[in-house]
């Protein structure tokens, strides 16, 4: 079972709950699809057992057979490759590696080589539970790979739990794919709201159930309840808002882990999410 | 015309972005905003504003199938890298990247690249100055270009109406919708939270800042969070010399401004003058 | 001789455009035959790497010289690749003083070394 939590905005408690939730779940294996910024390595501290490269593949000419025609340049929607007085130059971070120009190439001229656009570290945390994450190098324009290569890792995992990474756009839609379950955080604030409305049209989009989590409940008003409530939407769990959870936070410690109840708490999300 | 522009953007979601830039606008003079967080767009909540002008948007071409010329032969589906077209030549236009392959193999010309929209455009009347937002449909491709869309409306009314400040919402992250929310601007502004996680996304995002050559300013929300948090990233600052511009103690009469829909300077401008906010809008100018 | 200038607008009145990969238009003008054209920069609507297209459009019509605010570095890439001299526009405000400036040689040639990624200003 795959099980996606995701929030639309930052900050609402996503990395919260999917760590409290991978640690209180038997068998669970947690990856961090958030790859400009993962976080989940923070508060499970994993011993890092596997690096794992992540490459893409970017055209490379070869200048003796190449004539300059210029029709890769031509072909490129990307504006990747422009082929100039003496030579081809080509811009690795915006190709999308598609292929393209090695097809229209009339003498072959171009090859493909790897080049590292960041890695997957695995690992087995200190709380027990295993745990993959990705990290995307700085200066890279698309993050979508490392998360593909990410679930392809865990594919054939009993029960995985996916941080996905924020917002609603093309690398939020890479993690949530092919997931049984999406658990939206949200908290009860009007950004958090407004937010929470464009993945919960996403999600529907993909046909994938879901259910929320509000978190830093009481801070904000009730306009979430209500959304829930017309939309037909289940709260599974509520989290209070609680100065001592964000020190906890802050500190990188675990909630359930220090505080008892929580624990608890966390079971029943998931007993809901099974039924 | 020396139009100053500034972006605040975070690295980390939620650390309070929205609501610094939200604080800054009625203090600047002769402004355009720019929600560049296209695809969590929230500034216009707290704006009320009046939305005056829409357009679509259309990002890269995609690809599109004629059924009735097809021959299923499986030229598209074998040379698809994206996996956008499946073996019985069902095309999924979410994967498509618009690369034009397919529509190149095709021995019978019965794929077409057109143009799709992914979101929209808006220019709306605030009551401090001309607002540019947009939206991302949501799964579709955070694109630089919406972000740099918005950021060339932006200039075009700062230059028309003789505005001096376009001020930036950023989105989180590092990649390409951040890179064109900073590129070609004068001022940089990080917010973060004195958390574990908040050092390591700003050692992150400086990575990717410091390569364009500006000013770059830190800003801490809820520093009083964590001391020991606090001081790693003090030393952090201090050694790769960045100005702390502004700390920010936890107050949850912001929320609540954000809740009521209003700016949280002008809710509790006590507050903000207590923690020197006159005092860093100077210090940017 | 073609010499180009960044620029809002059309002819040798036009104000100078403050960006390169994304300028409105190049007001092109031959040393020679004192001819003026002016050219959409269609590069301007390029989701990403403006910069080299616009070097492109440059080369197709045989510009030698363009007076820049500023490049970015994949401008700079291509204009290197291109054999395009670039010089600084500096406090020209229209295209008339830019290109009287270089004629006086009054203007800084840009230097074209490459340093790893963001945008130079002038």
């Amino acid at each position: 079972m795959k099980i996606v939590v995701l929030s639309g905005k930052g900050g609402t408690g996503k990395t919260t709950i999917s760590t409290n939730l991978a640690i209180n779940t038997k068998n669970a294996i947690l990856i961090d699809t958030d790859v400009e910024e993962p976080n989940s390595h923070i508060f499970m501290k994993p011993e890092i057992e596997d690096t794992i490269s992540v490459t893409k593949d970017y055209p490379k000419v070869d200048i003796e057979k190449c004539t300059l025609c210029g029709k890769c340049g031509e072909f490129c929607r990307y504006n990747a490759i422009l082929p100039a007085k003496n030579k081809v130059l080509i811009f690795k971070e915006i190709c999308h590696d598609c292929g393209g120009c090695q097809l229209v190439c009339p003498t072959g001229a171009i090859k493909y080589e790897k080049r590292e656009i960041g890695n997957i570290y695995c690992g087995t945390s200190k709380y027990g539970v295993k745990m993959k994450y990705g990290d995307l190098n700085v200066g890279e324009v698309s993050g979508v790979k490392i998360i593909e290569n990410l679930k392809e890792l865990v594919e054939n995992e009993e029960l995985v739990i996916i941080d996905a990474p924020p917002g609603t756009s093309c690398s939020t839609v890479a993690a949530v794919e092919g997931a049984d379950y999406a658990v939206i955080v949200s908290e009860p604030t009007p950004f958090g709201v407004s937010d929470m409305k464009m993945v919960v049209e996403m999600l529907r989009n993909m046909n994938i159930d879901f259910g929320v989590i509000v978190n830093k409940a009481g801070l904000g008003d009730d306009e979430i309840y209500e959304y829930c409530d017309e939309e037909n939407i289940e709260i599974l769990q509520q989290i209070p808002f609680d100065l001592e959870i964000a020190k906890l936070y802050a500190s990188g410690s675990i909630l359930s882990h220090e505080i008892e109840n929580y624990r608890e708490k966390f079971e029943l999300i998931l007993n809901k999410i099974k039924k | 015309m020396d139009i100053n522009e500034i972006v605040i953007i975070s690295g980390k979601g939620g650390t309070g972005k929205t609501t610094l830039v939200s604080s800054m606008v009625p203090f600047l003079k002769d402004v355009v905003i720019a929600d560049c967080d296209v695809d969590a767009p929230d500034l216009n909540i707290l704006f009320g504003n009046e939305i005056r002008e829409e357009e679509d948007f259309v990002g890269l071409q995609r690809a599109q199938i004629n059924d009735d010329m097809c021959m299923k032969c499986g030229q598209c589906y074998d040379k698809c890298k994206f996996d956008a077209i499946s073996e019985d030549i069902v095309l999924d236009t979410g994967k498509c990247e618009g690369c034009g392959v397919c529509e190149y193999v095709c021995p019978v010309n019965a794929i077409e690249m057109k143009d799709f929209v992914i979101g929209k455009i808006f220019v709306s009347d605030t009551k401090y100055g001309d607002m540019v937002h947009a939206r991302l449909i949501p799964g579709e491709e955070a694109s630089g270009k919406l972000v740099a869309q918005v950021r060339k409306k932006a200039k075009e009314i700062a230059i028309l109406k003789g505005a001096k400040n376009i001020i930036i919402d950023g989105s989180p992250g590092i990649a390409c919708n951040v890179i064109s929310s900073v590129t070609g601007v004068n001022q940089v502004i990080i917010v973060i939270e004195p958390t574990l996680s908040g050092l390591h996304d700003l050692k992150k995002v400086h990575e990717m800042v410091k390569r364009f050559r500006l000013s770059e300013y830190i800003v801490i929300n809820k520093y009083d969070m964590s001391k020991v948090e606090l001081q790693k990233i003090e030393d952090y600052c201090e050694k790769e010399k960045l100005k702390i511009i502004l700390k920010i103690p936890f107050n949850k009469k912001l929320v609540e401004a954000i809740t009521k829909k209003t700016i949280p300077s002008l809710y509790d401008s006590e507050f903000f003058k207590d923690i020197g906010f006159e005092k860093f809008l100077l210090s940017l100018k | 001789m073609k010499i180009a200038v960044c620029a809002k607008g059309e002819g040798l009145k036009a104000l100078v455009d403050e960006r390169f990969g994304r300028t409105d238009q190049f007001v092109i003008f031959d040393m020679e035959t004192k001819e003026v054209k002016t050219v959409e920069n269609s590069a301007k609507n390029a989701g990403v790497g403006a910069g080299g297209q616009a070097v492109r459009i440059l080369n197709e019509e045989n510009v030698e010289v363009v007076i820049v605010p500023e490049v970015g570095p994949k401008a700079v890439d291509a204009l290197k690749a291109f054999e395009i001299k670039a010089y600084r526009l500096g406090e020209s405000k229209t295209v008339e003083e830019a290109i009287k400036k270089y004629e006086s040689k009054d203007l800084k040639e840009f230097e074209l070394n490459v340093v790893k990624g963001g945008l130079r200003r002038v």
